[in-house]
């Protein structure tokens, strides 16, 4: 049986239908993300779990016990919010005695508790600091003290890193990642990152227009999206209809729509012969520069198809190139087939 | 410093000393003794003496200060809830509020003091009291300074967020709210309490045609002193000056230390 179960979850907000059947299921100890653009409802479906939210119909489960009605102190859950949101009158210590103090846990149990998880998120010296007085990556640990300190029975995370900076995102990524192995702890993740997705979870519910579109693991989510919002979310699949792709490769497509990904094109001064093989000619309009990859992207007889290479310190394809393009069969993905 | 900075400073210097004047001569008056024909023959300060040995002076301190702290009080909690639950629960509702405390800016004293006896001297209960009349139209007087304030300490808080990370630690809605949400806008509740008692101290219109002459306040008694003894009577408008001075001066020092915080947390940020 799952930890979390979520049973055809509808939540309107007026007549804004939010949430649109939603069926889900959370094994305990899992760190799982809900992914989706803004405005998919990805957050709702959390605050839901939550209790700041109440469904508009349909049931919600934790540990085989229906919580859908139960306010949000009775749900034992913790909560990381995008906003930090740590109490600007107290100080860190302070902060994370709060939940303990209400659940009327001994002093010095407090602060065993305080001592353990402060060691945990790297914070022992700024226990006597007030909020304001640390920088946005230590507030955000501070928040996750708070939220874990209490030992909830699931942890909640609403876009806790979207307001940090690229490096220390990553870093508190993998903190977040190792503290919720180490106290071996039920996580649900929402973000609109795919990468930050990728990076963290055992299972991803891609969401979509208050729809789950895909639940997978992260490479199977980034080698097989089902359909074609789970291609154009996840990996910067190119997307064509099958007329658009059987114009540019001459060969018939028995499919509604055709992806593959940038960096399964391979490049090429001459047409290769291969039986197997989509193989079309395009001109570099631009190259961009990913660190360790170069974007390149084509026009193909008017059509866009983004090209990922391995970056090289010589350069072999510059803008203005003109060369051919080919993608094995078995690296595209089609939908709609017949 | 520039040209037009430095004529900026003349010109405050010129309206502070024509402003202080009258104030000034009022204090030097209030110490004068024995009058001569042009000057005064001696300067003492048996003026405040006798007004500080006055046992009605005070009472009529004590009559002030009680008519200031009861409206605040009831006022402050009023607000407080009241913008709480639209903060939390009812965004739509703010705007309403708002208008609703905005209104007593455009009623004069004497409109509000007439109103209130023409409809509450009938009605034959408690509202009927003059010295709760008084008190019920010092909360409205001062409700729009009360909600300015808090509603301004309100919005530079994530109190949503506030309060439902309060909420997800265990924390019940008022516990959540009186442990978190106020104390981070103390400062802000403080501020307006001040100047809200500054308005009240600064009363004679209400007092005197609500209750006549039956509640001896500060405004009360000084009019009753300037009939019998005008150096006594500039020696309590001293006093007087001297309290409104010290509230004013607490409400720009903790305006000041509220800015420093708000300036040194976006700093860090």
């Amino acid at each position: 049986m799952s930890y979390i179960k979520f049973e055809n979850i509808i939540k309107n907000f007026g007549n804004v239908n939010v949430l649109k059947n939603i069926n889900l299921e959370i094994e305990k100890g899992e760190l799982v993300t809900l992914l989706g653009p803004s405005g998919c409802g990805k957050s709702t479906l959390l605050r839901c779990l939550a209790g700041l939210e109440p469904v508009t119909s349909g049931n919600i489960f934790l540990d085989g016990k229906n919580i859908t009605n139960e306010s949000p102190k009775k749900r034992e859950m913790g909560m990381v919010f995008q906003q930090y949101s740590l109490f600007p009158n107290m100080t860190i210590e302070q902060n994370v005695a709060f939940g303990l103090k209400i659940k009327k846990i001994p002093a010095e149990q407090q602060k065993e508790q305080i001592d353990e998880i402060m060691d945990i998120v790297g914070l022992s010296e700024k226990r006597k600091s007030y909020p304001d007085e640390l920088s946005g990556g230590q507030q955000q640990r501070a928040a996750l003290a708070r939220a874990i300190v209490t030992k909830p029975k699931v942890l909640l995370l609403d876009e806790p890193l979207s307001a940090i900076d690229a490096k220390l995102r990553r870093s508190l990524q993998i903190e977040i990642r190792r503290i919720q192995k180490e106290l071996d702890i039920t996580a649900i993740f929402v973000t609109h990152d795919q990468e930050e997705a990728m990076v963290m979870s055992d299972t991803i519910h891609l969401l979509y227009q208050g729809n789950i579109e895909q639940s997978d693991t992260p490479s199977n989510l980034y080698v097989k999206p089902e359909t074609r919002f789970a291609a154009s979310f996840i990996g910067h699949y190119n997307l064509f209809s099958a007329m658009e792709f059987q114009e540019l490769v001459k060969k018939e497509i028995m499919a509604k729509d055709i992806a593959f990904r940038p960096e399964v094109v391979c490049l090429h001064k001459e047409p290769p012969v291969e039986d197997d093989t989509y193989v079309f000619s395009g001109k570099i309009r631009d190259c961009m520069s990913h660190g360790n990859t170069l974007r390149y992207a084509f026009d193909c007889h008017g059509k866009k198809v983004d090209v990922d290479t391995l970056f090289t310190s010589k350069k072999e394809w510059n803008t203005g190139d003109s060369c051919f393009l080919s993608i094995r069969q078995n690296d595209c993905i089609l939908f709609g087939t017949e | 410093m520039d040209k037009t900075k430095k004529y900026e400073r003349i010109w405050i210097l010129i309206i502070m000393i024509y402003l202080l004047i009258p104030l000034a001569i009022t204090m030097v008056y209030s110490m004068f003794q024995k009058w001569t024909k042009v000057l005064p023959e001696k300067f003492s300060l048996s003026g405040y003496g006798a007004v500080f040995s006055d046992k009605l002076f005070l009472y009529a301190v004590i009559r002030s200060i009680v008519m200031c702290i009861i409206p605040i009080a009831v006022t402050t909690v009023i607000v407080l809830l009241a913008l709480f639950v639209a903060f939390v629960y009812f965004p739509g509702l703010k705007k309403f509020i708002q208008m609703i405390c905005m209104i007593p800016y455009s009623i004069q004293g004497v409109i509000l003091s007439v109103s209130i006896l023409s409809f509450y001297v009938s009605v034959n209960n408690i509202f009927s009291n003059r010295y709760m009349m008084l008190c019920g139209a010092y909360c409205v007087i001062i409700l729009p300074y009360m909600f300015q304030g808090i509603y301004n300490g309100m919005n530079a808080i994530e109190m949503s967020t506030l309060m439902e990370s309060a909420q997800m630690l265990g924390a019940g809605g008022m516990y959540a709210f009186f442990r978190v949400i106020v104390p981070n806008i103390a400062t802000s509740i403080f501020v307006s309490a001040l100047l809200a008692m500054g308005i009240i101290f600064g009363d004679y219109v209400l007092v005197r045609n609500l209750t006549g002459t039956a509640f001896e306040n500060m405004q009360i008694y000084l009019y009753q002193i300037m009939k019998t003894d005008s150096v006594k009577a500039s020696a309590v408008f001293v006093i007087i000056m001297m309290i409104t001075f010290c509230i004013t001066a607490a409400v720009f020092s903790l305006k000041g230390k509220e800015r420093i915080g708000h300036h040194k947390k976006r700093g860090r940020k």
